[in-house]
């Protein structure tokens, strides 16, 4: 598995990196094990997760699968404030090393910044930021970052803060070049500052544009991880999927600039108006919580808006509380 | 956009309609700050529409909303008595409830169609002039008319669309051939999602007359119209014509953040042509009246007032969720650019 270095520290991660979400819809735990006991015995070190991720059970899967390797990888929460104050934070973070079973977390990352006045209210006093700082004084965290998959300017606006990032997540594939693109906007400005650059939705978030033939997914996850990034993360809920993603990593060469033009001039037109990027035009890939926190409408055909009305009494405001998943 | 929506919005203005009446009563200095209290006599005042000086009515009475009134009695009674109070501006769109909105106004204004400047919308969506053209003579028959006052180019919220409408071919040639035809008067566009798309459509220098956006007390937080575009379109002698003066289905209202007396207020007092509001019975039409008989812009010093009252809900844009949501994207929209539809991308 090629290694690359996370951006100006001293520690190298997986190129190819296991996104938590999808674990969520693996048939059941044994097989969820499975999958991260297998990720890691193929050379994966970057895993990823979230507070908020099918209300805690990939954490908790996450953590059963990584008993006895967690020395193993480079671990990675997030936690789900949005703009919400630094109390929360510090209680998620809590929950997450709980249900991860583990002491500490490699890099603990903001979630879902999309909202215009998200990076305002991370920064403004008793916010996120504060817990953020607190939690690495203490070693409970290596490292801190944010992520998002809405707008640019957005991300930027977060940069701009002056918080000591060391890491930032965001879409990258063939189509956002062509659309409000973090790839031209974002990309660049974390290079120059020795921001790890976290890509995800190397194959836009659930595979439409591959299912609708625009792309294959070996040309997606290639082009994806030619880019001048850390590490590319992406979904992994089922051990075909796994095998043969690691099968791409491990033979992996980068694109060549042509090789990647060609691929964009492919994809130009129907990147246009934002089709496969609904991440960035609507409310599709915002979880509750972040629209809880922002009071935004909630959907209530989303699997996980599903889940959370049955796991919790939702109160729906200002702060519901999460039951930890049996096992 | 589907009936609940209209069915939402008529629940909220019911429930302000009282709020209303009590601003009013209680509060006489706040309606005198804003032109006096209402005079039944008084008529809703005209401005020039641009630089073209074709005089509208400072309120306009909105479309889609023609169509979500169950009897069209009432849409003929709510006409008539707009028109009665001097309001002359009416939208509509060739994909209102499927062309019942243009119906229902082409009904109404029997008659009375010299008393009116009637606008309606194109929706090519990308699609090419023979499209348009064609959604024109449709457009013209529903509303029984030879001629528009305005046509519009409705919903120009993809990123891709202004590359699309000044293709070779494209709606925009459109505009101009039925401008030489006579069929309509002026020409313009209008959206409601990012002041960058209205801006790339005002970079091609193409003669329109008028441009119609969401404009509100929140809206200068966030993605903002009023500073982005308004200033530009005022410098040009392009017409503004602002929409969605309490966040498309009065959740400003509903939800706290102003009345509708104070919504419909700033919004007037903005340097545009007209304000287009969407009325779905007689009482909110009489509502909106109250503000716009005899109208006097705010002063600046009571805007900024109601501005920094709204700025903490306004952030984020959760009461203007035409700017973050897909939820006022329209069918024929979504069908061009292939989005999924509204039950399989619910807001």
């Amino acid at each position: 598995m090629p290694m690359k270095p996370f951006g100006r520290h001293d520690q190298q991660i997986s190129a190819l990196g296991f996104g938590g979400h999808h674990l969520g819809d693996a048939p059941d735990q044994g097989t969820a094990i499975r999958i991260v006991q297998e990720a890691v015995d193929s050379g994966i070190t970057f895993f990823d997760n979230c507070w908020e991720y099918h209300r805690g059970k990939t954490e908790d899967w996450m953590g059963k699968g990584l008993q006895g390797r967690r020395d193993k990888v480079f671990l990675m929460t997030k936690v789900c404030t949005h703009g919400r104050e630094a109390m929360i934070a510090t209680r998620m973070l809590e929950q997450s090393l709980n249900r991860l079973q583990t002491d500490h977390l490699d890099l603990w990352q903001v979630h879902g910044v999309g909202w215009d006045n998200d990076p305002e209210l991370f920064v403004r006093p008793n916010g996120a930021a504060e817990a953020l700082l607190k939690a690495k004084k203490e070693g409970k965290v290596r490292f801190l970052g944010f992520t998002g998959h809405k707008d640019p300017a957005v991300h930027l606006k977060m940069i701009e803060t002056g918080f000591p990032f060391d890491a930032v997540q965001m879409p990258l594939n063939a189509f956002d070049a062509h659309f409000l693109s973090f790839a031209e906007q974002v990309l660049p400005e974390l290079n120059r500052r020795g921001i790890a650059a976290l890509g995800m939705k190397p194959l836009n978030g659930h595979g439409e544009a591959i299912i609708n033939g625009e792309l294959s997914a070996e040309e997606a996850l290639r082009y994806a991880m030619s880019l001048p990034v850390a590490t590319t993360i992406t979904g992994i809920d089922k051990l075909e999927v796994l095998r043969q993603n690691v099968n791409i990593a491990r033979n992996f060469k980068p694109m060549t600039t042509a090789e990647m033009q060609a691929l964009r001039d492919r994809t130009r037109q129907a990147a246009g108006d934002g089709r496969y990027e609904l991440y960035k035009v609507s409310l599709k890939f915002d979880n509750p919580e972040a629209r809880l926190a922002h009071g935004f409408p909630l959907d209530d055909q989303s699997v996980e808006v599903k889940e959370m009305m049955k796991a919790t009494e939702n109160t729906g405001f200002p702060f519901p509380d999460v039951k930890q998943q049996q096992p | 956009m589907a009936d609940e929506k209209g069915f939402t919005r008529r629940k909220f203005v019911q429930g302000s309609a009282a709020a209303l009446t009590a601003t009013i009563v209680v509060k006489p200095a706040l309606a005198a700050g804003g032109g006096g209290m209402p005079d039944n006599h008084e008529q809703v005042p005209h401005r020039p529409l641009g630089k073209t000086g074709a005089p509208v009515s400072a309120l306009g009475v909105g479309g889609f909303h023609l169509g979500s009134i169950k009897e069209e009695k009432e849409s003929n009674e709510l006409v008539a008595r707009a028109l009665d109070a001097g309001i002359n501006f009416f939208d509509n769109c060739w994909e209102y409830h499927d062309g019942i909105s243009e119906a229902r106004l082409g009904t109404a204004l029997k008659g009375k169609r010299d008393q009116a400047f009637l606008m309606t919308k194109v929706c090519t969506h990308g699609r090419t002039k023979d499209v348009a053209m064609k959604q024109l003579e449709e457009s013209l028959r529903r509303l029984q008319t030879d001629h528009l006052d305005l046509w519009q180019i409705h919903e120009v919220v993809y990123y891709n669309d202004p590359d699309l409408i000044f293709a070779r071919n494209g709606a925009a040639e459109a505009l101009l051939a039925a401008k030489q035809q006579g069929k309509v008067r002026f020409i313009g566009f209008t959206g409601h999602k990012n002041p960058a798309i209205h801006l790339k459509m005002l970079s091609h220098d193409f003669p329109f007359d008028t441009v119609q956006m969401p404009l509100n007390a929140l809206d200068g937080t966030f993605k903002s119209f009023e500073h982005q575009v308004l200033p530009e379109a005022n410098k040009r002698g392009i017409a503004v014509l602002g929409m969605k003066s309490l966040g498309g289905s009065g959740e400003i209202v509903s939800r706290g953040a102003l009345t509708a007396e104070e919504g419909l207020r700033y919004a007037m007092s903005l340097p545009v042509a007209t304000t287009i509001s969407g009325m779905d019975s007689i009482g909110v039409l009489e509502q909106n009246l109250n503000v716009a008989r005899g109208f006097r812009p705010l002063s600046a010093e009571a805007m900024q007032t109601l501005r920094e009252r709204a700025r903490p809900l306004a952030a984020d844009g959760r009461y203007e969720l035409f700017k973050t949501t897909t939820k006022y994207d329209g069918k024929v929209g979504r069908e061009q650019h292939q989005y999924p539809p509204e039950q399989k991308l619910p807001v």
